[in-house]
């Protein structure tokens, strides 16, 4: 049961991180289907930074770095997309799609590289170690193991609660992603907004990827990518209908699921059903399908997502 | 010397074939309401556009109180104390009154917002000029009128000098116009200068000060509006004698073609019906109108006729027929024909060429498709037909992407489509909007044409001239119900705008059945 | 100099245009990552990636061998560009053609393997389920409002576990190895009938699926071109409201386009995997050949034909990859210079406008082209 809890919690962390980066691209009305590519992008960074640091580094550095390296890999990887769909204008859907790609294969090469590179051409996998970089990261309250990663994300989810809700750039955010004619019409520069909410997303995903591979591991092979969980934090933003505290209960409650499918063995009346552990694995998708087809008639999605702003066009 | 606030002398804008603005003047004095007058087309809205810096003249200066300024961008603009009433309001419909007026000028401490200075301002403002709003309403909840108000705040809590309105009355009913122009007079009192963008000559007679005049993208004079009378205003609007009535016989209605009764639609945004209880007939040789101020349901009422829209209660026969939960496409084969209110967003497709257009509702007959194959050649030659008989004017004939055609020619398409098809009813919703007078006039005759034939034409107008010119009954729709109708050889304009207004309601109309 | 200017106004040589365009940057970066990697070996990486099988040019046989092996496995995605194309082409982004590209595998392995059927049975029932897939994805998009793009990666995942789970069976995989057996081991009758073998060097993957392919390409450019079907479908794509108005069935067209897009990917996989060139193995991601389609659909345009001439050159740089000297490169840098041209593709409005007018001409007209609708929205 307390496996439960922490893997849960693991998730949870992930998901949430993930899922507001994505809130916050769509409410300035960029669609980020990158997501997953950026988390990519960020856990790379991080475990690189975790095997590299040298044995001395002392926790406090080893923590903040990777954290560091993570959300700045993030929000250079989102340029990407920013830069893409902002600038040039280009098809959202496509430009995600390709990112993703770009992620996942950009990963692979650099990280055989850099194995091939560090132990002088005898190991050519693209996986990375970083079990004293996992450990740096852990903390016991009782019997329950705690990783900074959560506090870290448990921070940023009160932090994005109050930007959301009470300053002035989260209102100039949301009008760009609702009536950007509106918005540029009282002198708010719709495209900067635009980079600032994509730039959020890959500060966050970034994040959201390094506690994804670290959190629970202490290794990763990266041809894998993170194994869609850049597509499921987008069903979490949609279940939490672009609000960052429903976003925060809908995570959880995909997090249940998705620990269920690693721990169902530990739990006693779930292990006699005799279900396969991918069943659960499937199940937060099936759940938010049907979900969605409840709750899309009236989604409030933002009005002016995935249409590229024009400035001509007033 | 005058005291001009803001002064655009001599502004020429060019764009490749067309002088959209040709040498034009415009001096806006302190504490005035002055008008500018133009039809469609008139270079209104270029001239605005190079006021807000969207586009650099060729020629020209702009002077803010006898200097000379650049303006580059509206924020150019808006620094110079220059807002705008914008025609589509720029309102983000999920946000509070209060966050729409604060936006872009936030109160903040540390980009904390403040909003309780906001909204002492904002009511401070709201019981000066008498413009009343709720500061937590949503946008998407409140009235058109208290959306107008919301927008005239904005300005208001931005402390503009200048105050643009952009043909703010098209969306109001006459007595939120009548609020309106009291509000624009107590802001001209006040010491705001008001520029106001209008072709309604009534609200020009009644709150301007002074008017200019332009036409073709020229300047054509300003005039003191107590020095002058409405025809002298009309007809340097059109350039001529304004010709008020269109040449048609006497109809003779012959045996009922469309039968309305109690019919009902649910409104998509509030919890009322947009129409309700809507009932009448059309014969044929006759046109009949459904007049009324935008808004009042008459949208509504055609989706729900044509099938757009669903219905929720009542029936429509068509010829004896009950058509009242047909498809659109058994409605289109069974003899109507239906000139949408938007033609780019219902009436074309605008990547389509010219041809595949104009068999839009056909494609799948005999005549131009076998085995499920489109018969390219038959396309082809129904094409050059229609559009030579109509006059249809395009870059590359049957195959020209409708979307690089004129408004005026894209429209001319829609009617040489609708009306050559085999129908005996012709729904037609503005269908002369945005067009120029030489277009409205051809248009005007080809409906009354249709009539003589036989045919049963329903139009729905915003413009009560062409309501008072064309039809041969007039119904009046306001607020999704139908109070009265009147005939248009008889009735005066003062007393249709008394039932659009809603003063007044035709107690028969709720015995027709 | 005139005619000239004309040519290249034309739209379907700009679409050539920017797509050859977007190919060569993304060598040209390909090119640069390998001198990144090892600036020494790079010219020899690129050229070994771009020589690909010609380096058997000395001996027909092998030579045509291989070119063999790069069509069969072009196959399933062109297949599936363009199954993504025909969505897009009425307005649907088909992001569902992973999942089910998927389920195709699924059910002709399962037919195959587990119920020994005969490989054209094999094949309709990947059709069938495929098309029932993307019907599911139609439905919710018709009668839920959901987006298709949401809807679709969904189902992905859906479908990806469902494969896992059931494949994972003693009937159908080893389960040591957790791979599907080879059907040419376990049901002759389950393999593609061959096609033109002892052309391409007894290449015994040479199956029917190639010549399949070419046909699905030209009955899907008929269809979009030539058909009312098609009509309705582009006008769909192009405005949804106006042919609402034109009296076309949106919902039924919604539902069998993605249908049908769906059938072409189940399609796609069965022809892949009855050639049993590649065994499925449990994964723990959707298979990128749906992700890759998308790409090939926009490189070649999104015109049927196109996607060909695209799919093919991008499985010619994938499979460059694998002639890749291992001691300097890994072959994963194939896919991604893949992947950068499939980035690139998002830049293909950019490139026409490019194209179209060089220089400041192009600021000009482009402001004159608003002013224009400006004018018409009045």
């Amino acid at each position: 049961m307390i496996l439960l809890i922490q893997y849960t919690l693991i998730f949870s962390a992930v998901l949430i991180l993930v899922a507001l980066g994505g809130m916050f691209s769509e409410r300035s009305g960029i669609i980020n289907l990158g997501l997953e590519g950026i988390m990519v992008f960020g856990a790379m960074a991080g475990a690189m930074v975790m095997v590299l640091l040298p044995d001395t580094a002392s926790r406090f550095t080893i923590v903040t770095l990777t954290l560091l390296a993570a959300a700045v890999v993030g929000m250079l990887s989102s340029l990407l997309i920013g830069v893409a769909c902002i600038y040039f204008k280009a098809d959202q859907t496509l430009i995600g799609t390709a990112v993703n790609m770009l992620a996942t294969a950009a990963a692979t090469v650099i990280v055989k590289a850099f194995n091939t590179a560090r132990s002088k051409g005898s190991d050519f996998s693209a996986k990375l170690d970083y079990v004293r970089g996992h450990d740096a990261f852990m903390f016991n309250v009782g019997s329950l193991q705690l990783s900074w990663f959560i506090v870290v994300a448990a921070i940023l989810l009160v932090v994005a609660i109050v930007l959301f809700y009470k300053t002035k750039f989260a209102l100039r955010l949301r009008a760009c992603g609702e009536h950007p004619q509106a918005a540029d019409s009282v002198g708010i520069n719709v495209y900067a907004m635009r980079y600032a909410g994509v730039l959020m997303s890959g500060f966050l995903a970034g994040l959201g990827g390094l506690i994804y591979i670290a959190a629970a591991n202490s290794t990763w092979h990266f041809d894998y990518g993170v194994a869609g969980a850049g597509f499921l934090a987008l069903a979490v933003m949609i279940f939490g209908q672009w609000k960052p505290e429903r976003i925060a209960w809908s995570a959880v409650l995909f997090a249940v699921f998705r620990s269920l499918s690693n721990v169902y063995m530990g739990i006693g009346f779930l292990s006699v059903l005799k279900i396969p552990g991918t069943v659960y694995n499937m199940f937060p998708y099936i759940v938010s399908l049907i979900v969605l087809a409840f709750t899309s008639q009236k989604s409030r999605a933002p009005k002016a997502e995935g249409i590229p702003y024009d400035k001509g066009s007033r | 010397m005058d005291d001009y606030v803001i002064e655009m002398l001599h502004i020429t804008k060019e764009f490749p074939g067309i002088i959209a603005n040709d040498d034009i003047t415009l001096q806006l004095k302190k504490g005035e309401i002055h008008a500018l007058l133009g039809e469609n087309g008139a270079g209104k809205s270029t001239l605005m556009s190079v006021l807000f810096g969207l586009y650099t003249p060729e020629k020209g200066v702009i002077k803010k109180d006898g200097k000379e300024v650049t303006i580059k961008n509206p924020n150019d603009a808006t620094d110079l104390g220059i807002g705008m009433v914008h025609q589509h309001f720029m309102l983000v419909d999920i946000f509070s009154v209060l966050d729409n007026i604060i936006l872009g000028a936030e109160p903040n401490k540390f980009g904390f917002l403040t909003k309780k200075e906001a909204r002492k301002k904002v009511l401070a403002l709201s019981d000066k000029y008498n413009l009343k709003v709720d500061p937590d309403a949503l946008i998407e909840d409140i009235t058109v009128g208290m959306q107008q108000r919301v927008e005239i705040l904005k300005m208001l809590y931005r402390d503009n000098e200048i105050l643009i309105f952009d043909e703010p009355t098209a969306v109001l009913t006459p007595q939120e116009i009548d609020e309106l122009m009291k509000i624009m007079k107590n802001l001209a009192a006040e010491g705001k200068s008001i520029l106001f963008i209008t072709h309604k000559l009534n609200e020009i007679m009644e709150v301007a000060d002074r008017c200019t005049i332009l036409r073709r993208g020229k300047y054509i004079g300003t005039v003191n509006v107590d020095e002058t009378t409405k025809e002298d205003l009309s007809s340097m609007m059109v350039g001529r004698d304004v010709k008020f009535a269109v040449d048609k016989e006497v109809a003779k209605p012959g045996k009922e073609i469309l039968r309305v009764e109690n019919v009902c639609v649910k409104s998509k945004i509030h919890q009322n019906d947009s129409v309700h209880n809507v009932s009448f007939n059309v014969r044929e040789g006759e046109i009949v109108c459904i007049a009324g101020i935008d808004g009042n349901g008459q949208t509504e009422f055609i989706g729900a006729l044509t099938g757009l829209d669903d219905i929720s209660s009542g029936k429509i026969s068509f010829m004896g027929d009950d058509i009242t939960h047909k498809s659109i496409r058994y409605k289109n084969t069974h003899g109507m024909s239906h000139v949408p209110e938007d033609r780019h967003k219902h009436g074309l497709v605008l990547d389509y060429t010219l041809e595949e257009n104009m068999i839009l509702q056909r494609y799948f007959e005999p005549d131009f498709s076998s085995h499920g194959f489109i018969k390219k050649k038959s396309m082809r030659e129904y094409s050059d037909r229609l559009t030579e008989a109509f006059d249809v004017r395009s870059g590359r004939g049957a195959q020209t992407i409708v979307r690089s055609m004129s408004g005026g020619n894209q429209q001319k398409a829609i009617i040489a489509r609708e009306m050559d098809r085999d129908h005996k009813l012709l729904v037609a919703v503005q269908p002369t909007r945005g067009l120029d007078v030489g277009a409205i006039e051809y248009i005007h005759k080809e409906i009354v044409k249709q009539r003589d034939e036989g045919c049963a034409i329903l139009l729905v107008s915003l413009e009560l001239e062409e309501v008072m010119n064309l039809s041969d009954r007039i119904l009046v729709m306001h607020e999704g119900e139908i109070v009265g109708e009147v005939d248009p050889k008889t009735t005066t304009l003062q007393e249709l705008g008394l039932y659009m207004s809603g003063a007044k309601h035709d107690e028969r109309r709720e015995a027709f059945k | 100099m005139k005619d000239n200017t004309k040519f290249f106004k034309k739209p379907a040589v700009q679409t050539i245009l920017a797509s050859v365009l977007c190919a060569i940057l993304g060598i040209i970066l390909g090119y640069i990552i390998l001198l990144c990697m090892n600036p020494g070996h790079a010219t020899e990486g690129m050229i070994a990636i771009l020589r690909n099988f010609f380096k058997y040019s000395a001996k027909p046989t092998q030579l045509w061998y291989y070119f063999g092996s790069t069509l069969v496995k072009a196959v399933p995605v062109i297949l599936c560009s363009e199954a993504i194309l025909f969505a897009y082409k009425a307005g649907l982004f088909n992001i569902g053609v992973a999942g089910q590209y998927t389920i195709g595998i699924l059910v002709s392995l399962y037919t195959s393997l587990a119920l020994g059927w005969n490989w054209f049975f094999c094949l309709l029932a990947a059709v069938i389920c495929g098309g029932l897939w993307g019907a599911i994805c139609g439905f919710f998009k018709a009668y839920c409002n959901v987006n298709e793009v949401i809807a679709g990666i969904m189902l992905n995942w859906i479908s990806l576990y469902l494969c896992n789970i059931i494949l994972s069976n003693e009937k159908t995989m080893n389960i040591t190895k957790s791979e599907t057996y080879d059907i040419a081991a376990k049901n002759k009758a389950g393999l593609l009938p061959g096609f033109m073998q002892s052309v391409f060097g007894n290449n015994q993957y040479m199956t029917i699926a190639v010549p399949i392919t070419v046909i699905v390409a030209i009955l899907i450019w008929v269809v979009l071109s030539k058909t009312t079907f098609g009509f309705e479908l582009k006008a769909t794509g192009h405005n949804k409201d106006a042919a609402k108005y034109a009296g076309m069935n949106a919902k039924r067209n919604i539902i069998l386009t993605l249908a049908i897009s769906g059938a072409v990917s189940g399609l796609a996989a069965s022809l892949f995997y009855l050639t049993s060139i590649e065994h499925y193995k449990i994964a723990s991601s959707v298979p990128g050949m749906g992700f890759s389609g998308i790409a090939v659909a926009f490189l070649g345009g999104l015109h049927p034909i196109g996607a060909i001439v695209a799919g093919l050159f991008v499985e010619y740089i994938t499979l460059g990859g694998q002639y890749l000297n291992t001691n300097y490169f890994n072959p994963q840098v194939a896919d991604l210079m893949i992947a950068i041209i499939i980035y690139l593709c998002g830049f293909v409005l950019f490139f026409k406008t490019v194209i179209n007018k060089p220089g400041k001409a192009k600021k000009k007209d482009a402001a004159d082209e608003k002013a224009a609708a400006k004018k018409e929205v009045k």
